[in-house]
């Protein structure tokens, strides 16, 4: 059996809160498997315990009780984090350096050095598609490009493992076309990616396996396709279909036990009418 | 809350640590001429709050400044009431320099002693003399003060030794610190040739002072110099020494 | 890939960042205002004799710098870990194979460093004031000396030289420095748990006073008289908790001439790198454990 990229073994969390009795429980028993090369979505509501989870796993948070492990070492080794690159809900970098010096940085901290170190920055600037902007201060970056040097960042030490809290947030749409485009260049390549989410929708286009918490409980955890599959229901997509054609189905569905329960025009997401939009006007 | 107890903890284990060498530091900086300073409650109210406040928080050669120049802006304006309140509060403050301690002493005993005797408000010469001779003894207190701070450097000696010779014509006093102040690390070779100076003045002396000056004349050439001549040649001949035992007239 | 516990590497990337943050943050207008000041106070003293103007700008300089830098060690320092923590930048760093300890002793050589390079700054622009006004007085008096035997003129610009600059100032400015290194390390101690850095700067300022009266607490402490059992603890709290700063203040009475031998200086200096680790490794023990 191959190691678990994440293990999360019965993990509880609780913060004390100062000055009170109570106890705010934002983790409760929680077991949590991601397997190596799979894209894993925590999903829930705010405040319902995937960024202490998070945190948890990275080291940034010790558990109350319960452990968490990446590839097998417990996350309160530090050496368990060579493995893993991690792009912060909201990220803030420093305002005072470059694209490329806060690259430089952090791969700094990661153990590169000299011109392993540099190919990697220009390689990344490359990838996140920021080499416009490298030399600019991120003082002056907006919010999508904060992501994609957070993104950068975090794949700097080539981990097997990525962890992304809420990597579409306040993003706009263009925006996180490209970051969920990234995320699927990196599973392609074999690299395993957690990421916390509470637009559904995005999710479910890249995510194998999806896990919903809730008030730090896993009320529902499987692959995408099985939790979201109505067993009992089917959906045909038509194109050209004739009057006829459509009666003859009305006529052949009333003649057997199956229901016909709606007949519409598919729909194009708002989000698919604005890509194509803005991207119409930038040829032009 | 148990890791805040052993950061306590920690925290006085340290203090229990180092309060014994932080004991003996002091007290070895102490006996190097550090930290003599007395802030005390008296100083405050001289200086105000907030100047208290800054000495205490290692402003304290600074606030001595501005108080020296305010004392020093006083003296211009002749107001020498004004002159010794300052210098007091100087001195307190910055007692290790030599400067503020000379000043202070100059002040009275040289330029207040003299403005004492043009003042025209006193109604007479005895009066006059009277405020003379108190800022003569304010300028020695001065002084001695600065001595008891500074026993280590010869300059305060000697200032001590010219206010006692100059101005108070005790000649044996000016003596006794021209040589204490020769004997001290630092000190310049002519205050051991001051010291017999003063005391061929002393009257009572003489017998002494023929000693040392001979003494300093038998080093050598170089001690040989007109004045220690010319008060040897005085003192010889009040001894009646034997005219075989006295110098030659002029140098070979 | 075996993890390192321990890389310079690593530190050194904390450090220069520390270094470059402080940097923009515009605290060098410190040493703008230190080079007004110095400028400025030359002008009310052109009514003094040399001496008392050496005197006056060097209690000025030394002064100044010893404020300055035990100010900017304070101000810096407090607000390294909030800033990192409220802008969520310290997830990036942590989430990186960086210990925890490494963190905190980029930050403090971050400060440390910018510590020296204002120190050094500071001294330099002093420096070159003294000697500049050194000059020009020594000038003044070869005019004003002319006709003089030469051996006279000698001796007066000697004395001139000797009131301006003595190298007994060197380990003066050491043990400023070392001081500042020691508020800065336990302001980073401070702020492993403070809530903001306007609570740290403000324990600091009170940690400040109380530090240069804890000889005072001390020595009452220590000594056998009849104070009751609450004074006596008291005292004792004091003197335990609360750094001795008063040891840290040579500086006033060397620029009234006191030398320090070499000895007392080493010890002090070893003093101050005891402190400074110490508060560090507190620093360490709050910040191992810290919920982020």
């Amino acid at each position: 059996m191959t190691e678990p990229a994440v293990a999360v073994r019965s993990l509880t969390k609780v913060f004390p809160i100062p000055f009170r009795r109570t106890k705010l429980v934002a983790v409760r028993g929680l077991d949590l498997e991601v397997a190596p090369g799979q894209v894993y979505g925590l999903l829930g509501p705010n405040g319902s315990g995937k960024s202490t989870t998070l945190k948890i796993i990275l080291g940034l948070v010790s558990p109350t009780s319960g452990s968490t492990a990446i590839f097998g070492r417990d996350s309160r080794e530090v050496g368990s984090r060579e493995a893993v690159g991690f792009l912060p809900e909201n990220p803030y970098f420093y305002k005072y350096l470059t694209g490329a010096e806060t690259l430089r940085f952090y791969g700094k901290l990661c153990g590169l050095r000299g011109s392993a170190l540099k190919n990697r920055v220009e390689e990344l600037l490359h990838l996140v598609g920021l080499q416009d902007a490298r030399d600019r201060r991120l003082g002056g970056y907006s919010k999508g490009m904060l992501q994609r040097i957070g993104l950068a960042q975090a794949l700097l030490q080539e981990p097997r493992l990525v962890v992304l809290d809420e990597p579409t947030a306040g993003v706009d749409p263009a925006g996180s076309r490209d970051i969920r485009d990234l995320i699927l260049d990196l599973k392609r390549r074999g690299i395993t990616v957690l990421l916390s989410s509470h637009l559904l929708a995005q999710v479910q286009e890249i995510c194998d396996r999806v896990g919903i918490l809730a008030h730090g409980l896993l009320v529902r955890e499987g692959r995408v396709e099985d939790l979201l599959a109505i067993e009992d229901q089917t959906e045909l997509i038509l194109q050209n279909a004739t009057p006829e054609v459509l009666a003859q189905i009305a006529a052949l569905v009333e003649k057997s036990p199956a229901q016909l329960l709606e007949t519409r025009q598919p729909q194009t997401t708002l989000e698919r009418l604005f890509l194509e939009a803005t991207n119409n006007t930038e040829k032009k | 809350m148990i890791r805040a107890l052993l950061v306590a903890v920690l925290l006085l284990a340290f203090g229990a640590v180092r309060v014994p060498i932080e004991s003996s530091i002091s007290a070895q900086h102490r006996s190097a001429y550090f930290h003599e300073t007395k802030l005390g409650l008296d100083l405050r109210e001289q200086i105000g709050q907030l100047g208290f406040l800054a000495a205490l928080s290692g402003f304290r050669s600074l606030v001595a400044d501005v108080i020296f120049i305010q004392a020093h802006v006083a003296w211009e304006r002749t107001e020498w009431g004004r002159v010794l309140l300052l210098f007091r509060e100087v001195t307190t403050l910055q007692p290790r320099l030599i400067l503020f301690w000379d000043m202070a002493a100059w002040h009275m005993a040289w330029n207040a002693s003299v403005a004492a005797m043009r003042d025209t408000t006193l109604p007479n010469d005895a009066m006059r003399r009277k405020a003379q001779q108190e800022y003569f003894a304010l300028g020695k207190d001065f002084l001695e003060r600065g001595i008891k701070n500074n026993p280590d450097r010869p300059q305060l000696y000697e200032a001590l030794a010219r206010l006692c010779k100059d101005k108070l014509g005790d000649h044996s006093a000016a003596a006794r610190l021209y040589a204490q102040a020769a004997k001290l690390e630092g000190a310049p070779e002519f205050d051991e040739r001051f010291a017999a100076y003063e005391l061929s003045y002393a009257p009572g002396q003489e017998r002494a002072a023929y000693d040392a000056l001979l003494a300093l004349y038998q080093r050598g050439s170089h001690e040989r110099l007109p004045t220690l001549l010319k008060r040897l040649k005085i003192l010889e001949k009040k001894l009646d020494i034997p005219l075989d035992q006295r110098i030659p007239d002029h140098e070979p | 890939m075996k993890h390192r516990a321990f890389s310079p590497v690593r530190i050194a990337a904390l450090t220069g960042n520390t270094f470059t943050e402080l940097v923009r943050l515009k605290v060098f207008y410190f040493l703008l205002i230190f080079a007004l000041l110095l400028i400025g106070s030359s002008i009310f003293m052109a009514q003094l004799s040399f001496q008392q103007e050496f005197q006056v700008l060097k209690d000025v300089s030394l002064g100044a710098m010893s404020i300055f830098t035990s100010l900017l060690a304070i101000v810096a320092t407090a607000q390294l870990l909030p800033r990192d923590m409220e802008e969520r930048t310290i997830y990036t760093i942590l989430a990186k194979p960086v210990p925890r300890y490494e963190y905190l002793a980029g930050k403090l050589a971050g400060v440390l460093l910018l510590l020296l390079v204002s120190l050094l700054a500071m001294t330099a622009v002093f420096l070159a004031v003294l000697f500049v006004r050194q000059e020009m007085l020594a000038s003044e008096t070869l005019r004003q000396t002319t006709g003089l035997r030469p051996e006279q003129v000698q001796e007066a610009v000697r004395a001139l030289k000797a009131s301006a600059f003595s190298a007994n100032l060197l380990p003066g400015i050491v043990v400023v420095y070392l001081k500042a290194a020691l508020l800065a390390s336990l302001t980073l101690f401070i702020s492993t748990f403070a809530t903001s850095n306007i609570f740290t700067i403000f324990v600091m300022v009170f940690i400040y006073f109380i530090g240069h009266l804890q000889a005072t607490a001390r020595e009452y402490w220590l000594q056998e008289n009849s104070a009751g059992w609450i004074a006596k603890t008291f005292l004792a709290l004091v003197a335990l908790a609360f750094p001795d700063l008063q040891l840290f203040n040579l500086v006033d009475d060397i620029v009234a001439g006191t030398t320090i031998p070499n000895g007392l200086f080493a010890q002090t200096a070893l003093l101050g790198c005891v402190y400074t680790s110490v508060y560090f490794f507190f620093a360490w023990v709050v910040f191992y454990g810290k919920e982020l």
